[in-house]
């Protein structure tokens, strides 16, 4: 019984007191003396701090801390935001709990053990950064500056990755947000419209909104999210296309169960329809498009009764859709997704929904896709160089790209491989910043090899992610609460208010614990450890920050008066540039040997007894980036297994059952995970969260915690046109109580 | 006046902004919550898909059941209106329901922590908190939602509707028909009554009729067994005089309070 106190029970108490109480309580319930603060206080009288700007994903919420004495104490919003407002998401008000995080690099920190297989030596600044000048500067020394290749992420990386790119002059630099994110999407629309669409699409004022595979919901960007919410509840009409009953789906007028893969098929169909029945915008595609007769004669071969085959769906539904979005055109949001490297079949979807949208006259109108016109600032960084092409991987031997359409940067696998073997030549040194490459990239295999044959790994991250086990030095970087960084400008999150612009920076909200640094403290040492010391562009990251505000009128000190986020009148969005035009076909391309209009490419079919692996996300992570936050862990520990409720009977499973996995390739995961059984997934199909089992001790929360989906993605389907990963095309077998349970087709 | 809140389902993405602000802002101690999202689904309603998501918090109720067999010591209490300066006193254990606005409070200070709240409330709002100890509740506190009342107090809405990030959660008085909780009530927002009681919950929900179908259909709870709770209470009211003469003997401090419930169980 709960109030028996007996000496066991007593210390049982005391510790879950210790465990949970700040230490102000915990002195209290020893010494039994003042009668200390029972209820708690909350923070609203706390003290006020402005500037922030979250990062516990890439959104960039504007927010403001609450303090008490040294120690923030909440996280919220910035009431002056035009973005977000006083709103913030989970993992927005759980940057607390990783400010704290104990387990967080405090040090730098050098590895006397194996790569893979670390033990961590503490060591001073000035010894992490003679090791670094030491260790990097032969490499470059022996191998040129393109023997040394980078992984960078997020804003913390932006002036490192300057300085390797334009200082030291390596080509080998592969960003996950390109390679095995949105790249993709952001070449195939620049091929078409000549603009990269980040998610601009004007759902708010939309009268459908049209979602392919979409996270909406469970990928929580809090403007986007409201923007999406507020044209439902504005009465548009939702299309969701998805295996999954996702988030987005729950909130759906018309949800289609598609076949994984075949979405373009499905795209080319509708557009085969809307020009056969001349129920496209004529007047856009007359005045802002080129290629119509090709683009006629490349998708006639999509009937409605074609697709509804390879997709698996009906054909009156695909119909529908399309007379859905034609009746409602051009007031119509196509969201050009976020995360679409799926099949390595990508390019081509992105360039068949640029396509659709220009059809449907959905260009910089009310509803459709516009840019807000947000603010210009000069970005002040390293000085601009240009590379020798003699070292660009992407480059053939007869001078055209191996990959056309590639995003900036070298596409992952042209530097893996090359590492691995040697050829064309040796990369021996690797800078990882801000990147956790082992749950970004597939393969993890291919990773690992590459990492053991360098001669110097360098990590800056803010926490032992998995990747951190294989520097040789680790250095422990200020997050986005403990420091400066570029500016984040925008419009009002809802394109129908009054047109106005924000011009924020982000400055920090705590002073960095331990020996944290930031980007450029680091950067510098290392250029003048390699000799750069010269072409250093800012002494501190407030000096740069505040060299780029000058750029736009502004300055730090002027921000922090104005609660720090400027905000100026905007301009009209909805004014469509006179040269906006959508190549419908893409001459370019066809010269290239690819098809220049919109083309489905089939994708890999599921061997007996496997389903197809898809992976999305939760409301409360970023990836892997957030899984040792013990707030947002408690949310959701693990990340459970989504399997048809028919399939699940029939190998015996029900919800909460204890499952792991093998794939295609013999790869097991060493964790396991719970079962979720339910109808609303398809039978060749399981589906996870993302960025879940962490493998590295020293996160002592989010270690071990469900299944490393990117483990069992060992297979990457390389998009042919642009080089990025397709990671859609790995299938699994269950694996319970020992025992490997075929999936029934 | 009776304060309450709307979930709006149609609106909410379900992404725990709320649980973590509250986490924030009142010190909940991170194994422990105020309020919670459950993901509901997908399931089949009828023909139909449905996915939604289970918002909870405390009901606030009408007619509370987690109040009446409260041991504390009951004390008068003086509660007025902030807006009218109206007061109203009443003879209060140390959980009750507020006269005025209608919300269910806790006084820590009074509560021993024997649990016969936590066991009534069949919403499982309340926990105990460890993290609050003193002489006479050396177990921990009673805690849960207080409709941010020290916030609403200072004219703030509570933490989670501040940081709800699609609107979602809609607070104010439901007894005033101008309000737009009120309006949501008229539209059809209804609590999770417990099964077979007449509790009154004020934190009300609405969304589609299949989200709402789920909702119901998998999160009405069954009253708690009330003898359970019966019991605890008791139990603490036998042990009340001891826990008292302990209270008094501060000197005695935590160790002695145990030595005389240990004591008293005995006993």
């Amino acid at each position: 019984m709960a109030f028996k106190l007996t000496r066991r029970t007593f210390l049982q108490s005391a510790a879950l007191a210790a465990m949970s109480a700040p230490l102000a309580k915990i002195a209290y319930a020893e010494s039994t003396l003042a009668p200390a603060a029972l209820e708690a206080k909350g923070t609203f009288a706390d003290e006020t701090v402005c500037g922030g700007i979250c990062e516990m994903c890439f959104w960039r919420c504007q927010i403001i801390g609450k303090k008490r004495g040294d120690r923030l104490v909440k996280l919220e919003g910035n009431p002056k935001s035009i973005d977000n407002g006083a709103a913030i998401c989970a993992r927005g008000n759980a940057g607390i709990q990783m400010l704290y995080d104990p387990d967080r690099l405090k040090y730098p920190l050098k590895n006397t053990g194996e790569r893979g297989k670390p033990v961590w030596k503490r060591i001073s600044w000035d010894e992490a950064f003679a090791e670094i000048g030491e260790k990097l500067g032969a490499a470059i020394k022996k191998y040129g500056a393109h023997g040394l290749c980078m992984f960078p992420h997020g804003a913390s990386a932006k002036y490192p990755m300057q300085f390797f790119d334009n200082i030291v002059g390596t080509p080998n630099i592969s960003e996950a947000s390109f390679f095995q994110c949105r790249g993709v999407r952001d070449t195939a629309y620049m091929s078409s419209t000549s603009i990269p669409p980040n998610e601009s699409v004007d759902m708010a004022n939309a009268k459908v909104i049209f979602l392919l595979g979409s996270h909406l919901g469970e990928n929580i960007h809090v403007s986007h999210i409201k923007n999406y919410i507020q044209g439902l509840q504005n009465g548009a009409k939702l299309i969701v296309v998805d295996p999954r009953y996702s988030a987005a789906a729950a909130k759906s007028d018309v949800w289609l169960a598609i076949k994984p893969g075949t979405d373009t098929a499905f795209l080319l169909a509708m557009i085969n329809y809307l020009i056969e029945k001349k129920k496209y915008q004529a007047d856009f595609v007359e005045n802002h498009t080129a290629g119509l007769d090709e683009l006629t004669v490349g998708v006639r071969e999509w009937t409605l009764a074609r697709a509804a085959a390879e997709c698996d769906l009906p054909a009156e539904k695909i119909q529908l859709v399309a007379d859905m979005l034609a009746e409602n055109a051009p007031n119509v949001s196509l969201h050009p997704g976020r995360h679409v490297s799926w099949y390595g079949n990508d390019f081509q979807r992105q360039r068949a929904l640029a396509c659709l949208t220009a059809l449907l006259g959905a260009y910089y109108v009310r509803g459709g896709w516009c840019p807000g016109k947000a603010p210009k600032v000069e970005e002040i960084g390293w000085a601009k160089s240009e590379h020798d092409e003699k070292f660009d991987l992407n480059i053939k031997e007869d001078g055209k790209r191996k990959y056309p359409f590639s995003p900036p940067g070298t596409p992952t696998d042209l530097i893996r491989d090359t590492a691995i073997s040697g050829n064309p030549y040796p990369i021996k040194a690797c800078v990882i910043w801000g990147q956790n490459p082992i749950q970004t990239i597939p393969d993890q295999e291919k990773t690992k090899n590459m990492l053991k044959q360098m001669d110097f790994v360098l990590c800056v991250d803010i926490q032992p992610t998995d990747i951190t086990m294989w520097a040789d030095i680790l250095l422990p970087q200020a997050s986005y609460l403990e420091r400066y960084d570029l500016i984040k400008t925008g419009v009002q999150w809802n394109l129908a208010d009054k047109h106005q612009q924000y011009i924020a920076a982000r400055m920090p909200l705590s002073p960095p614990l331990f020996e944290r640094k930031d980007q450029v403290f680091i950067t510098n040492a290392i250029a003048k450890a390699l000799g750069h010391g010269d072409k250093i562009p800012a002494e501190s990251l407030e000096q740069l920050v505040d060299k780029s505000l000058a750029a736009a009128g502004l300055s730090l000190s002027q921000l922090k008066k104005e609660d720090g986020i400027h905000i100026q009148d905007g301009k009209d969005p909805f004014v469509i540039p006179e040269d906006f035009e959508v190549l419908l076909f893409n001459e370019e391309i066809a010269d290239a040997g690819f098809p220049g209009v919109p083309t489905y490419i089939p994708v890999p079919q599921p061997p007996p007894g496997f389903a197809r692996l898809v992976y999305g996300r939760v409301q409360v992570h970023t990836f892997n980036r957030t899984q040792n936050n013990a707030w947002l862990h408690q949310e959701m520990p693990v990340n459970p297994l989504w399997i048809n409720d028919e399939t699940a009977a029939k190998l015996g499973l029900k919800d909460g059952d204890t499952v792991g996995f093998v794939n295609q390739d013999g790869v097991k995961s060493p964790t396991t995970t719970i079962v979720k059984a339910t109808p609303g997934i398809r039978k060749d199909v399981v589906y996870m969260a993302h960025g879940y089992g962490s493998k590295n001790p020293l996160l002592t929360v989010g270690v071990g915690a469900g299944v490393d989906d990117t483990q069992l993605i060992s297979k990457a389907s390389v998009d042919p046109e642009s080089g990025t990963h397709g990671m859609r095309n790995n299938f699994v077998q269950l694996i319970k109580d020992g025992k490997t349970l075929d999936i029934p087709a | 006046m009776q304060y309450g809140m709307i979930i709006d389902l149609d609106r909410c993405v379900g992404c725990h902004a709320c649980v973590i602000a509250c986490k924030a802002e009142w010190d909940v101690p991170t194994e422990f919550a105020r309020n919670w999202v459950r993901h509901l689904g997908p399931a089949k309603i009828g023909e139909e898909m449905a996915m939604s998501y289970y918002v909870g918090l405390c009901n606030h109720c009408a007619d509370p059941v987690c109040v009446t067999d409260c041991p504390g010591e009951p004390l008068e209490v003086t509660f007025s209106n902030p807006k009218t300066g109206e007061k109203k006193t009443a003879t209060v254990p140390a959980t009750w329901k507020d006269p005025i606005d209608g919300t269910v409070q806790i006084d820590k200070s009074r509560c021993i922590g024997c649990g016969a709240c936590i066991e009534a409330c069949p919403y499982h709002a309340r926990y105990l908190n460890p993290a609050l100890i003193d002489a006479i509740g050396s177990d921990g506190k009673a805690d849960k939602c207080t409709y941010c009342k020290p916030r609403f107090e200072q004219g703030l809405p509570p933490a989670c509707v501040q940081t709800c990030i699609t609107g979602a959660r809609i607070f104010g008085d439901l007894d005033d028909p101008a309000s737009e909780v009120a309006q949501y009530v008229k539209k059809g927002a209804v609590g999770l009554e417990a099964k077979g009681g007449n509790l009154g919950p004020n934190s009300r929900y609405f969304g589609k009729k299949k989200d709402m179908d789920l909702l119901f259909s998998t999160s009405t709870p069954e009253l708690a067994g009330l003898e359970k709770a019966g019991r605890r209470a008791l139990m603490a009211k036998i042990m009340q005089p001891a826990m008292k003469a302990a209270g008094e003997l501060t000197v005695l401090g935590l160790v002695g309070a145990a030595a005389v419930k240990a004591l008293a169980d005995k006993e």
